[in-house]
């Protein structure tokens, strides 16, 4: 039967096509077109690795930025906690420095008022004794206005002054 | 899309049994020979049958050499019908029914050495011309654009590639991919146009090219040779000398004559299984649409009930078929790898 014995003529052509086309299409074609699509296989696997990687980096960056946040919101509330005791400390130097100066002022008030007082009562004194002076002064001319009660007057007072030796 | 398949269906049923009915009331005994029919389809004729008729023929050019050694070339036009021509004519019966035939002084009937482009010749050159615009759209794109994916058809041929040459070329063949690739690249593709050629059924395909043995086992030949050639050391080693005991080779050479027994196998085998798969196809939907015809011979009722089986089956195994040409191409494909492959061991432990 016709199927089951091979034809020549067949077999001739089909075999100079066959080696044709090996020869023509593996000396021109697929070795490019193989090469080609694998260039772009890698092209391919070299981008999604490349995204990968840039998602990595987009994801480990912001890992960094919260980080950096939460520090600097660390930092933020250490610096406003500082800051807080700072101001009480220095509203509480404050104070206690108002209040040195504050007594350190009444001190010299006091001082002063003292010493203002004492004047005036030196001043006072002095203004009383000689008040006294001149009222005695002028008992002493009344009662001194004849040489008896004069030379009588002297008589005790040196009485006075011998006793009291 | 049932609803486009049932309308399909039922247009197939109203065209083919309306001229049949009529043509059956003309022969109520169907076909004759449905044998010869089947048989002269799957083979090979010196022209080509035109679209939709079987009187006039696409003529082809007869080459062939008489026996005295002289090359005559004429149309196949010129020995149609029973014509004789220079001496030859197409034998209608014996041992060379179907073929070409001379008459030598003796007026003996001899069979001249015959390259005609029949039509399975001419099939093949349009098989391997589609191969080559298919590998040529792919790589002019690549040309154009060689770090861009192809669009539309070329990406489906693209898609083939691929699938061929990194599903199986590459695991396959290992390093030795870049070597063997374009072979059997050039393979697949041809097989896999000459499969869905075959399935075409007017002019430009038709021809049962995978399912004729020539061309399964010109194919064949080719990976055996490229096996045997490009074997290792190591290979060889395998056949002659394998690593069994010693009394399975020395006295009597059991084991290397069964390993050189399976050098031959191999190709065999590769020959079988595509020319058998794609015949069976082919002689499945010819027997189904002949059904038609021979049960024409009971009526217009059981041809057409017929017509509606036929019909249905040949459209099922027709895209069966479509499956078969590509797991056929592939399979072949995959063997062919794996043999070269089997003689490439060792390849790496030499170096």
């Amino acid at each position: 039967m016709e199927l089951f014995s091979p034809d020549f003529g067949l077999i001739f052509w089909m075999f100079l096509t066959v080696l044709l086309l090996v020869v023509l299409l593996g000396k021109f074609a697929w070795p490019f077109i193989v090469k080609t699509l694998e260039e772009r296989a890698d092209l391919i696997d070299k981008g999604v690795e490349y995204a990968q990687d840039a998602k990595e980096q987009l994801e480990n960056a912001q890992k960094e930025a919260a980080k950096y946040v939460t520090e600097a919101q660390k930092q933020q509330a250490e610096i406003l906690r500082e800051a807080a005791k700072m101001k009480t400390q220095i509203i509480e130097e404050a104070k206690e420095a108002a209040a040195v100066e504050a007594k350190k002022v009444m001190d010299a008030a006091k001082l002063s008022i003292e010493q203002a007082r004492k004047e005036s009562e030196m001043q006072f004194r002095s203004e009383v004794s000689q008040f006294a002076l001149q009222i005695a002064e002028k008992v002493v001319r009344k009662d001194l206005a004849d040489d008896k009660s004069q030379a009588e007057l002297v008589d005790k007072l040196l009485n006075e002054v011998e006793t009291k030796n | 899309m049932k609803k486009v398949l049932s309308i399909l269906l039922t247009l197939m049923m109203a065209l083919s049994v309306a001229p049949f009915a009529a043509q059956a009331s003309d022969h109520s005994s169907g076909v004759e020979d449905p044998k010869g029919i089947i048989f002269e389809h799957l083979g090979d004729t010196y022209g080509w049958a035109a679209p939709f008729s079987h009187s006039t023929y696409i003529p082809l050019p007869i080459i062939v050499r008489d026996c005295n050694g002289d090359w005559h070339v004429f149309s196949s036009a010129r020995v149609e019908h029973g014509a004789t021509y220079d001496g030859f004519k197409i034998s209608s019966e014996g041992e060379y029914k179907g073929k070409l035939v001379g008459t030598d002084a003796n007026g003996a009937e001899y069979r001249p050495l015959d390259i005609s482009i029949t039509k399975n010749v001419a099939a093949l050159f349009i098989s391997a011309l589609v191969v080559v615009l298919c590998v040529m759209s792919i790589y002019r794109w690549y040309k154009k654009n060689p770090l861009k994916a192809p669009r539309k058809g070329t990406a489906f041929l693209e898609l083939i590639v691929e699938f061929v040459y990194s599903s199986v070329v590459r695991p396959t063949l290992g390093k030795n991919a870049k070597k063997f690739g374009p072979y059997l690249l050039t393979v697949f593709f041809l097989i896999l146009i000459m499969n869905l050629l075959g399935l075409i059924v007017i002019f430009p395909g038709g021809a049962n090219l995978t399912g004729n043995i020539a061309v399964t086992l010109v194919l064949a030949l080719f990976t055996f040779f490229i096996t045997n050639v490009f074997g290792t050391k190591h290979y060889w080693k395998e056949v002659f000398w394998p690593d069994v005991p010693l009394w399975l080779k020395f006295p009597l050479p059991i084991m290397p004559m069964i390993e050189l027994f399976g050098l031959f196998t191999k190709p065999a085998a590769l020959t079988i299984r595509l020319f058998a798969n794609m015949m069976g196809g082919h002689i499945i939907v010819l027997v189904l649409t002949l059904l038609i015809f021979i049960f024409g011979a009971f009526g217009a009722a059981a041809m057409g009930v017929t017509t509606v089986v036929s019909v249905a089956f040949s459209l099922f195994m027709l895209l069966l078929d479509t499956l078969v040409s590509f797991i056929q191409a592939f399979v072949f494909t995959m063997l062919s790898a794996l043999f070269i492959s089997m003689a490439q061991e060792g390849h790496g432990e030499e170096i």
